[in-house]
Formats: C-alpha cells, structure tokens, sequence
C-alpha cells in the first residue's frame, strides 16, 4: 500500500495529465483506497456538490448522500469492497443548491501486475431525469392499472398526489373537483396536506377571488403563485394569509379538463418556498393533470355506469314481466326473478343453458333452433320487434300460455338477445270467459228476441247489439241514428216514438213502451222497449235498454184477445139463452099441467054422464098449477133481487188501480199511453166497490174507443183522483180522442145516446145511475185541446152515507131504464 | 070398459104423473105412471107398455139412456118424448134416434092424440115385423 502511493506520487507528471483526462469526462468521479477511504474526486464532484476534496476525504463523501439512500448505500460499498469485484448502485446525491439528484456509481477496482486491487475507481452518471421517466413511468402505470382494476376514486387520487410528491421532491400536492353544478370545489386528494387547509379551500366557489384553485378552474388556465408573501390575489377571501399559515409559500394550480374540454377539477402543487415551475416540472404537471382527468373522466363514467347497471338490476329484479336474455349461441345469459317466479328455475341453475332446453316445449324446439340459426345466418327474423303469443314450459313440466317480445341487444359483436314474457294463462282464461260470455248473452239474446242498446242523448250516439240490427233487419255495418229507426217505425206509432223521444231527452227518466215496426216486406213487427236512463258525472244522460221483437207474444194475445172476447159474447148468450131456458121449465111444467088438467076437465064433463067428481078434481088441479106458475114468476124476481148492492168502505184509489190492473192489457193493445195521477191523503167514500168500478171501467174503455182512430198524435189518457169541494172525492178520465160536440153534452148520459157505431149507448146511462145512487154527480167537458174529459165526484163516507135502500132502489130503476 | 093399449108414462114432475094418466083413460088408454126408468124397468109394464111417454130430461138415466137400454132387452117399444125446455134443436136428433115423436110442454090434446097414434101404428107394425121374423126362424 505504501508502495504504490509511493509510486503514484513519483508520477506526478503523469497524474496531472490523469485529473486533466478525469475532469473531463461527463461525469463525477472520485477514487478510494482498497479500505474505501476516498483520497481524489474530480472538479464535476466539486462544482455538483459545492463541497471540496478536504470536505469529501475518507468517509466525508457520506454528507452528499440523500439521508434516507446511505445506509443501503454503505452495506453495498462495503460489499463491493470485499468482493472486489465492479458493482453498479444507484444514490441520491446532494446538489450544492440542496436539490438531490439520482446518480449511478459504477465501481470498479484498478489492480496491479499481481492483480491485487491498489484503489477503486467510483464513476458517478448523473441518472436523475432517466430514474425520475421511471419512476413516473412505473407511478403512472400503476395509477392507470388502479383505475383499470375499479380502485376507488379517491384512492386513485391519492396515489396520484403521491406519485407527484415522491418524484418532485419538497413538494404537496392535491386534487381539488368542481362539483355537479360546476359552482363549488368539492375534495378529490390531498394525502399530505394538514386538514384544515383542505376545509378552509373546500366549498370555496368556483371564481376568479376565492383561490387559485378556483381560479384555474374558473379560467380552465394555469395560475401560477410563486410568492405568496408578495401574492396579492385572492385577498377577498384572505386565501394567501391562510395558506401561509399552514407554512406554504408557493402555489401551482392547472385546471383539470375533460377530453370534451370541460373543467373537471384543478390540479395543485405547494411548496414551502417561493418557486416556479421549471420546464421539466411543467411538463410533469401537464402528465399528472392528464392522468388525473383520465382518473376523475373514468371515475365519473364508472358512476354513471353503476347507476346504469344498478337501474338495469332494479329493473330486472323488480320488473313484473320475465326477462330472460341469450346470447347468439341461445344460450342464457340473464334470468330475472320474475322468470324464476315464472318458470319456476332458480336463475344459477338455467345461467348458460340452451334457452330451448329451458322454457320450449319439446313440440316447438326444434322450431326455434330452426329460425335462430336462419336468423344468425341470413339476418331473417320473424319474432323480432314483434308481439307474439306461444306455449312456454315450466320446470315442473306443464306448458302455459305467455305473450313474447324479443329485441336485439344493441351492442357491437356477437348477437344477443333480450325476451321479455309474460304468462299470459289468466288473461287467456278471462279471454276465453269473456268469449264465452259474450256468446252466451248473444245466443240468449237470439233465443229471447231481445236486443240491448246504448244511446247517448247529448250526440244521438246509438249503440246496437246484434240481435236488435236482426229484429230491425239491418245491416249490421250501418251506423244506427234515429232517422234510420225512424224508417222502420209503423207511420202509425210514429207519433208514439216521437212523443217517448221528446219525454227521453228532457227528463232522463226510464222510459217503456211498445210499438211497431212496418218491414220492408210489408209484415209487422212488435216491439217492447225499456230504457234506463243514467246521469254520467259530467251531466251527459245516457239510456241503456233493451227492446225484445214481442210480435209472437202480440199475436197471440191479439188472437187470445179475440177469442177472449167470442167467448164473453158467447157467455153472454148463452147465460141469456140458459136463463130463458130455465124460466121457461120452471113456467112450462105448470102450464103443461094446467093444460092436460084442463083437457082432462072438459072431457070428463063432456061425457055422458059427466064425471063432475074428476072434473072438480081436475079443475082443483088446474088451479093448483095456476099457483105453481105464479110462483115460479116470484122467486125468478127474488132471484134478480137477491144481487143486491153492497154497502162498504171504499178506497177509490185502490178501486181505480184494479180496473187499471184489469184493462191494462186492452189499453196496450189499443196502443193507449196511460198516465196515472192518483192523489195520495183522498178519504174513502162509501158505497158499492164493484158498481164504482164498473162505472170507472166504462168511462176507461170509452176514453180508449174514443181514441181507436187517433193516429196523428199519440193516444194519452189521464187517470186523475182528487178531493173535490165539499167533501167529495173526484175521479178523472182524460182523453184525446174525438171527443164531443159542446151541444150534445146534455143527451150524453141518456140511454141509448151513442158516438160510436158498434155499442148499446148504455154505458154512461147506467155510469150515471150508479153515481147517483151513491149521491154523486157525473159529467163530461170537452177539452181544450182534442178529446174529453168525463169525471165524477162522490162524498166521502164522512158525509152522506147511503141508506141500505137508497141506491138498490135506484140500481133496480136504472137497470129497469137501461133494459127499456 | 074396452081396455085399450097400456100406455107407459115416465116423468119425475108430480104434475105430470097426476093430470096425464087421467086424460089418457078418458081416452080410453090403459096407463102406468113412473117417476124414474129403474122402476119402470123393475116393472111388468115393460112387456105390456105400447107406447112410451118419456120425459127427456130426468136425474139419473136420461130418456135416451132408457130408449138404448130398452133395445138392448129387445124390448122395441115406440117412445113420444116430453120435454119441459123450449129447445127445439132436441127434436131432431132424438127422432133421428127413432123416437116417434117429441111433444113440448105445454101440448094439446090433439098434438098427444096424434103422436100417440103414430107410436101405436109403429109399434103394430113392429109387432107384424117381428111375427115375421119369427115365422121365419
């Protein structure tokens, strides 16, 4: 050792020429002893690190050392040293200006003749910008990895800032963001900056005064503070004086922007001392602020695509129709819970399985696989876009009915498919109820002959079922409207059906009545129709009906009306003819033996001798028989006698309501519109109920007789009870037939007296004779308009009560009147 | 006192019974009076009896009944019915049935006179008609 510093120092020459070679080359260089010990450095160590060869000498090189690089540093050199062999290590090394830079020191050992190592040799490159691309490298990539592997947004950030404070050392970093509304700062990152410092900034707004963050973003353009003790912006909102209280000196803000050029944030850098960026720090901000907006652009987008997939499970999940989606090979790629409800699989169990073999009935698979395949390859669908309905399997085994809709997945690459289903077996049932119904009510209404309908007043909308377009053989494509029903109206009921129009439309009231319908073959048809009126919430009045073909039903009545009628006339004889009959046995059988007695006499008296015994007893005989006859005569008067008139109380309304009840149907059959007006707290008269009656009667079916050859205006008659002056109760019969002529008014009630060409002219005689006899009066006024009016008034039982005589007397002298 | 033919009366009026039979004996005819057919036919008169006076509307058998009854004995006795109803439309079906007549109540002498002739000159030739017959068996 001592030899070859000795050597070396014989050589001075040679070793000035060497520190002339060694402080040219590009790098520092410093040499040591075998032991380590530095004895040289070249003038780029001196110039690097400020600090000279005294200061450098033996182990005082370790000061240039970055603190945190030395102990690593010592345990390699060591190494190297004993191994002897060259070694590269890689140090910070600190600047004369205080800044650290990386360097490589290769190491390698100078040896002698006899290869022993006589000094090492330590060539310093300055690698700085190369392990600063590196390490920003290695930082950026493993930000990007991050992102790619869904890390948290603000992990992402935070690692972002530290990558930025690990390569630019002294510095803090932060990411402030502008929130939704693009008004406010919102946090992103600042994992070394105090707490209180991120508050004060954070919900600062977003302008020109309240920061240079907000600044940055309000400008989209970098806003440099190298100074902040002579900074005099941002001074509204005290930012400077804040800053610096947490020790900070200088600030670099630059906007974060989206690839759409839109302000994302701002990216942030805050040394303790007053600086500027140099270039290279400015192309890293440019780096980081690029990463970061790639961070927060995909951040933002994860959002929206978890809230995309999140409304995509909702929906999925929630959705009441079966989702079930494949993918171009047919096979299931979701199953939603309704399908699982549905088709009863668990939706793990059927993930990834041919949909035919799943929810296709074995009839329709091979189906199915046909037209997929023809879809794959041709492009031909029949099912897409389409609402269809088929049979779909469930797990157990049974087949339902669903309805289907398939759609194309609208993404790029392989064909896949969305199918929505419902089951559809209730609705198909209710259908086929609903079907079945509908045939049953049409079926019912073809066997009844009735027909229902609908007709809204307001806009004559008329609404017909099918039967009633066949009872008014129409066809069923024409629009119904009254003008057309009109047509088919017998010109003689016309008036009806105007009249039953007219009381519809004002009152709203349910209507009822019948008519006829002339058809075009000339045959007549019966109608009966029943409205019920409905009042809508909005006012609109609406009749639903029905109206049932009674023409069957009429003609027989018509024809039973007939016979019904023969055969009163009939009775009428034949009463008449029985009771001649049976006066004249009773009176013939004593004539006859008055008159065989009588012939018996004279013979016995003509004889000779004459018998006179037997023709006294034959004369006593003829007497005898004379009585019988007298007799017969009195109790056939005892007989008419003994149908007296009855004394009762009498409720006139209920009187009247039974003859309504009787010739109810006679009036219909004369087509007569009755109205009935009975008053309700009328007192009972006294007297006969049936002669009452049979007074009301008459008075009825002359109203309607009177009525028979109306057919210009509908045949209205009133019914009408009232209290009459002076305790009385009156019963009206108003018509609109032909009525009277004002003079004959008085020869009315007379015997005998008629209008009409078929009939007795007894009836209102007779009516008035029992009026009388229950002290009453009858009498009969034209009308304003057409027709009469007849009334009559009898005392209630309060006043005059009729004597048991009175009215038999005067009954017995009317029928004695009506007979003559 | 010639007795002449038996003439049968059958009627339910008391009036009948008591003023007809006196009339026909004053006539000459030998009478038999009945109130109702089941006595007349318990009786011997109905072998003797040449001529029938029947009412046509009794209680019980009605004469028709009685004229169909009497021809099922083979007992072919010519009938004048009477009758109390004025009703005209009887007479010709019970003549169509082969009465000999039918007299309405009140008759005359002569009307009788006559329709019991004609009964009686049937009923002869009825008898001359069955000695026939009998010869012949």
């Amino acid at each position: 050792m001592l030899r070859i510093m000795g050597a070396y120092q014989e050589t001075t020459q040679v070793q000035s020429e060497h520190s002339r070679v060694v402080d040219a080359l590009p790098g520092l260089v410093w040499t040591a002893l075998p032991d380590g010990q530095v004895d040289s450095v070249n003038q780029r160590w001196i110039e690097y690190t400020g600090r000279s060869l005294e200061e450098t000498r033996g182990w005082g090189w370790q000061s240039a050392i970055y603190p945190d690089d030395l102990p690593g540093l010592l345990t390699r050199w060591r190494s190297t040293l004993a191994s002897g062999e060259a070694s590269e290590i890689e140090t910070r090394l600190r600047r004369f200006d205080g800044e650290y830079r990386w360097f490589q020191l290769c190491s390698f050992p100078l040896r002698d003749d006899d290869g022993h190592i006589v000094r090492w040799c330590v060539l310093e490159t300055d690698v700085d910008d190369r392990k600063r691309d590196e390490a920003l490298l290695t930082g950026e990539k493993r930000v990007l990895e991050m992102l790619a592997w869904g890390y948290s947004f603000p992990v992402v950030l935070d690692a972002l800032c530290r990558l930025v404070e690990d390569t630019t050392t002294g510095c803090y970093c932060s990411v402030v963001l502008v929130d939704l509304t693009g008004t406010h700062l919102e946090h992103g990152a600042a994992p070394s900056l105090p707490a209180s410092f991120i508050t004060s900034i954070i919900g600062r707004p977003v302008n020109l005064d309240s920061g240079p963050c907000a600044m940055a973003a309000y400008l989209n353009e970098q806003v440099i503070a190298p100074d902040l003790t002579s900074e005099t912006r941002w001074a509204e909102y005290e930012w400077c004086p804040m800053a610096m209280a947490h020790g900070l000196k200088a600030c670099w803000s630059t906007p974060i922007s989206s690839t759409t050029g839109k302000v994302l944030g701002a990216f942030a850098i805050y040394y303790d001392k007053p600086r500027t960026p140099t270039p290279v720090q400015q192309s890293l901000i440019n780096r980081f602020t690029h990463i970061a907006s790639i961070a927060i652009e995909r951040a933002q987008s994860d959002a929206a695509l978890k809230t995309s997939e999140a409304r995509k499970a909702a929906i999925l999940n929630s959705a009441l129709d079966c989702i079930v989606t494949i993918d171009h090979e047919g096979c299931i790629t979701e199953f939603n819970p309704a399908a699982e409800r549905t088709f009863g699989h668990r939706r793990d169990d059927v993930m990834g399985k041919q949909l035919a073999d799943v929810i296709i009935p074995p009839s329709f698979q091979e189906r199915h696989r046909r037209g997929f395949a023809r879809y794959l390859s041709t492009g031909e669908a029949h099912m897409l876009g389409r609402r269809v309905e088929m049979t779909a399997l469930r797990a157990d085994g049974t087949e339902f009915p669903v309805e289907l809709a398939i759609t194309r997945t609208p993404i790029d690459g392989p064909a896949s498919f969305t199918g929505y289903l419902r089951d559809i077996t209730v609705r198909k049932q209710a259908e086929e109820e609903l079907r079945r119904s509908e045939a049953f009510l049409a079926e019912g209404q073809r066997l009844s002959r009735t027909g229902s309908f609908s007709w809204r007043v307001a806009t004559d909308e008329i609404t017909w079922s099918e039967e009633l377009y066949r009872i008014f053989e129409f066809d069923q494509r024409v629009q119904v409207t009254l003008e057309l029903i009109g047509t088919r109206v017998h010109p003689d009921d016309v008036p009806l059906m105007r009249d039953m129009i007219d009381r519809a439309r004002g009152a709203g009231s349910d209507f009822e009545y019948e008519h006829r319908l002339l058809m075009p073959d000339q045959s007549v048809k019966y109608v009966h129709m029943v409205g019920h009126g409905i009042r809508h919430n909005d006012g609109r009045l609406e009749y639903i009906g029905a109206a049932q073909d009674v023409t069957q039903h009429r003609l027989s009545e018509e024809a039973l009306g007939k016979a019904r009628s023969e055969l009163a006339h009939m009775a009428r004889v034949t009463t008449l003819g029985m009771l001649t009959a049976s006066i004249a046995h009773e009176v013939n059988q004593p004539l006859s033996g008055i008159i065989t007695n009588a012939s018996t006499c004279m013979r016995m008296l003509a004889a000779d001798p004459p018998n006179v015994d037997g023709a006294r007893e034959t004369a006593r005989r003829t007497i005898r028989d004379g009585n019988r006859a007298s007799d017969v005569i009195t109790r056939l008067r005892a007989l008419f006698g003994k149908d007296g008139p009855t004394t009762e109380s009498v409720v006139l309304n209920e009187a009247t309501q039974e003859v309504i009840a009787l010739s109810l149907s006679e009036l219909r059959r004369s087509r007569v519109i009755l109205r009935t007006e009975l008053a309700d707290d009328l007192p009972p008269v006294r007297g006969d109920r049936v002669q009452i009656q049979q007074v009301i009667l008459n008075l009825l079916l002359n109203a309607s007789d009177a009525m028979s050859g109306i057919d210009d205006r509908p045949r209205h008659l009133v019914i009408r009870t009232e209290r009459d002056q002076g305790d009385q109760v009156r019963l009206t019969v108003q018509d609109s037939g032909v009525g009277f002529e004002p003079q004959t008014v008085d020869s009315l009630f007379e015997a005998f007296y008629t209008t009409k060409s078929s009939g007795m002219g007894i009836g209102l005689s007779v009516s008035r004779s029992i009026v009388e006899s229950h002290h009453g009066r009858i009498w009969a006024s034209p009308n304003d308009g057409p027709g009469a009016t007849f009334s009559f008034s009898i005392p209630t039982s309060s006043v005059g009560v009729a004597t048991e005589s009175g009215p038999g007397a005067e009954r017995m002298s009317a029928v004695t009147k009506a007979n003559g | 006192m010639i007795t002449g033919p038996l003439i049968t009366i059958v009627d339910d009026d008391d009036s009948v019974r008591e003023s007809l039979p006196d009339l026909l004996m004053e006539l000459g005819f030998a009478v038999h009076a009945f109130s109702s057919r089941e006595e007349f036919l318990a009786s011997d008169s109905v072998r003797e009896t040449k001529c029938l006076l029947l009412d046509v509307d009794m209680p019980s058998m009605s004469g028709p009944g009685l004229q169909l009854e009497l021809r099922r004995r083979q007992q072919e006795i010519p009938i004048v019915f009477i009758t109390g109803h004025g009703d005209e439309s009887v007479r010709p079906s019970l003549l169509k049935q082969g009465a000999v007549d039918c007299l309405f109540k009140p008759f005359s002498e002569t009307a009788l006179l006559a329709a019991l002739n004609a009964a009686l000159q049937s009923s002869f030739k009825g008898r001359a008609k069955c000695a026939m017959d009998y010869e012949q068996v």
